[in-house]
């Protein structure tokens, strides 16, 4: 009996008492046929993997084939024309084929400066923000290195000091909604709106042209204004909870520090 | 005639209230000396009730389908008045638990209150621990967030390293190869309906075990005496003692009070501290969550299978360790029962906690 007894105990905690090691939850989100192969070769071949890998992309999941086309499942087919493969794209292409994804933006550059002299070799995409390793559209993109491989940094530095507020502002309301929604607020729709703000504002960035760049900033600074108010209601609802919640908090142990003297008139009574 | 006295003697005359209060709670002694360790029980039995109110009015919203898991849980939170206290409470207080559960079987240990006829009382508390941790395993999968996906599919991962029937356990735990909407069904069944009857059952057991046998004396002071065990059953009176109800209730009710002011504390002031950024997110199968733990209560388990050459290895260690608690009052049979006078037994409690700590946090760092 005790045997038996023993056998279930054990087998009982096999299933329950343990847990799990994460590499093996890693390990079953597997990775496209192209990362699998290109990953582990060498040169110009593997080193996009090496770059793509921590970059904006890669932090929000858009992999190989989501530029390139391809099938990411199938090694035979992974870069057939069949399956929309698209392969390397020639310094004139490039815009295009960001703006697969980057509509407005695209639009906006091909009517900038840079836009219109791209067939002379003029700066695209991953001029400023790299091809693979691609960078997050941030102010800091716009420096007096960067800028100076083609042209004079006065413009740029010009257009850099119209953005600094407005970007500024996007980053701390960024933040402050990051911050909430780690608290478990339901931030989606706040977020929603700062996204569509923001895509708005980069936008502006890629004209290049300082009158088109202050008309376009009024618009999200209006909107950016709007979504503090909203933010400032819900943080307000928050201190109200924290504030009943701290009553609450302070009426338990009130109530548990008379029960213990409550108890101590008891201990007297059961003196012998 | 008060109207109180009125109803009171409407149910004495009926049902002999007046004699079960007397019999049951005011002449119900336990030993003088008993101290604030002994309340855990009370506070373990509060914060279950606490569990399943809270529990009850989440069902009402939550709907258990891959689909719509996460969204409901959402609606809940933001929408229901008052839901997101209720789900806090809820997901708050399955860690509290755990916390008081290890307090009241640590202070067991210490007092080597098992002994004496008591292997029942451990044995049942102790599947009750283990019930605990099953109920917030399947809890956690229910709001199908990616940490609840993940740490499900991780936890559900490891009886595969069992030789030959360890796939077809992960598939059974499963209800298919991964994790997916009839993984969601059966924890959901197991978390709302099955494990709570077995765990009302069990609590009830545990409870009748505890006042048949009759509560133990703690191993301090002069009055301690060594128990003699006769060849039959014996209930342990303490004559002169402590009344059970109100004398010793409030002093229940005062460590009551602290626990829940603690749970209310984490609830508003430091809600992230069981919910890292992703248990707000959707659950998405083919994303992986970086750096994903288990919870605190099973970091220890988790570290032991990382420190040992094969999963198997770790997991035979902790089914040995578990079984060994499991009866430790058949294996300790010894009448000692003051800690100072058990140095060997001292040592290895106070090893074993700190091992418990060290691993956890190794395994929080690892």
């Amino acid at each position: 009996m005790m045997r038996l007894f023993v056998l279930c105990l054990g087998l009982f905690t096999t299933l329950t008492c343990v847990l799990p090691v994460p590499e093996a939850a890693a390990q079953q989100a597997e990775e496209t046929v192209c990362i699998q192969c290109h990953a582990g070769l060498e040169g110009s071949l593997g080193a996009p993997v090496q770059a793509w890998r921590g970059s904006v992309h890669d932090r929000n999941g858009i992999s190989c084939h989501d530029c390139h086309g391809g099938d990411p499942t199938d090694f035979a087919m992974a870069m057939s024309p069949e399956r929309g493969f698209v392969g390397v794209p020639e310094h004139a292409e490039i815009p295009e084929f960001c703006g697969k994804c980057h509509v407005g933006v695209l639009e906006d550059y091909q009517k900038s400066a840079h836009g219109q002299a791209l067939e002379a070799g003029g700066a695209q995409c991953v001029t400023c923000h790299n091809s693979h390793a691609v960078e997050v559209a941030k102010l800091d993109l716009i420096n007096r290195d960067s800028c100076t491989r083609c042209h004079d940094y006065g413009r740029a530095e010009k257009i850099k000091e119209i953005l600094a507020d407005t970007d500024a502002r996007i980053k701390s309301l960024e933040g402050e909604l990051e911050r909430l929604s780690e608290l478990g607020t339901n931030v989606d729709e706040q977020q929603g709106q700062l996204f569509s703000l923001r895509n708005r504002f980069h936008r502006a960035f890629h004209t290049v042209k300082i009158e088109r760049i202050r008309e376009q900033t009024g618009p999200v600074l209006e909107g950016l204004d709007k979504l503090r108010e909203e933010i400032a209601a819900v943080e307000s609802d928050l201190g109200q909870r924290k504030f009943w919640g701290s009553v609450a908090i302070a009426l338990l142990v009130v109530a548990g520090i008379l029960f213990f003297l409550i108890r101590r008139t008891y201990e007297e009574e059961e003196k012998p | 005639m008060s109207p109180l006295k009125a109803l009171i003697d409407f149910f004495d005359v009926r049902l002999g209230v007046r004699e079960i209060y007397q019999r049951e709670l005011a002449g119900y002694l336990l030993p003088r000396r008993v101290n604030i360790w002994y309340t855990l029980g009370s506070v373990v039995l509060t914060l279950f009730i606490v569990q399943i109110l809270t529990g009850i009015l989440l069902l009402i919203y939550y709907v258990p389908d891959a689909e719509k898991a996460f969204q409901s849980v959402q609606y809940i939170t933001d929408d229901v008045a008052f839901g997101w206290l209720f789900r806090m409470l809820h997901a708050v207080g399955a860690n509290v638990i755990i916390i008081a559960l290890l307090l009241h079987m640590l202070s067991v240990l210490f007092m080597a209150a098992y002994k004496g006829r008591r292997e029942l009382t451990w044995l049942s508390g102790f599947i009750l621990f283990n019930l605990a941790l099953i109920l917030c395993l399947t809890g956690y999968l229910l709001p199908w967030s990616q940490l609840s996906f993940w740490a499900t599919t991780v936890a559900t991962d490891v009886p595969g390293a069992i030789p030959v029937v360890g796939d077809l356990l992960v598939e059974f735990l499963r209800g298919g190869e991964t994790v997916n909407n009839l993984t969601l069904g059966r924890f959901f069944a197991l978390h709302v309906v099955g494990l709570p009857l077995v765990l009302l059952a069990l609590i009830g057991f545990h409870l009748f075990c505890v006042k048949r046998r009759g509560i133990s004396t703690p191993p301090f002071g002069e009055e301690y005496q060594q128990e003699e065990l006769l060849p039959f059953f014996e209930h342990e009176e303490h004559p002169g003692g402590t009344p059970f109800f109100p004398n010793y209730v409030v002093k229940d009710a005062a460590v009551i009070c602290f626990f829940l002011a603690f749970m209310l504390a984490i609830v508003f002031y430091a809600p992230g501290l069981f919910f890292p950024p992703s248990a707000f997110e959707p659950a998405d199968p083919f994303v992986t969550p970086p750096g994903i733990k288990p919870e605190w209560y099973f970091l220890w388990a988790y570290q032991t299978l990382k420190i040992f050459p094969s999963e198997i290895i770790g997991l035979g260690v902790q089914i040995i360790f578990m079984t060994f608690l499991a009866l430790l009052p058949f294996i300790d049979r010894g009448a000692e029962r003051r800690p100072a006078k058990r140095p060997i037994f001292l040592t290895c409690f106070v090893l074993g906690i700190l091992l418990f700590v060290g691993i956890s946090i190794w395994g929080h760092y690892s």
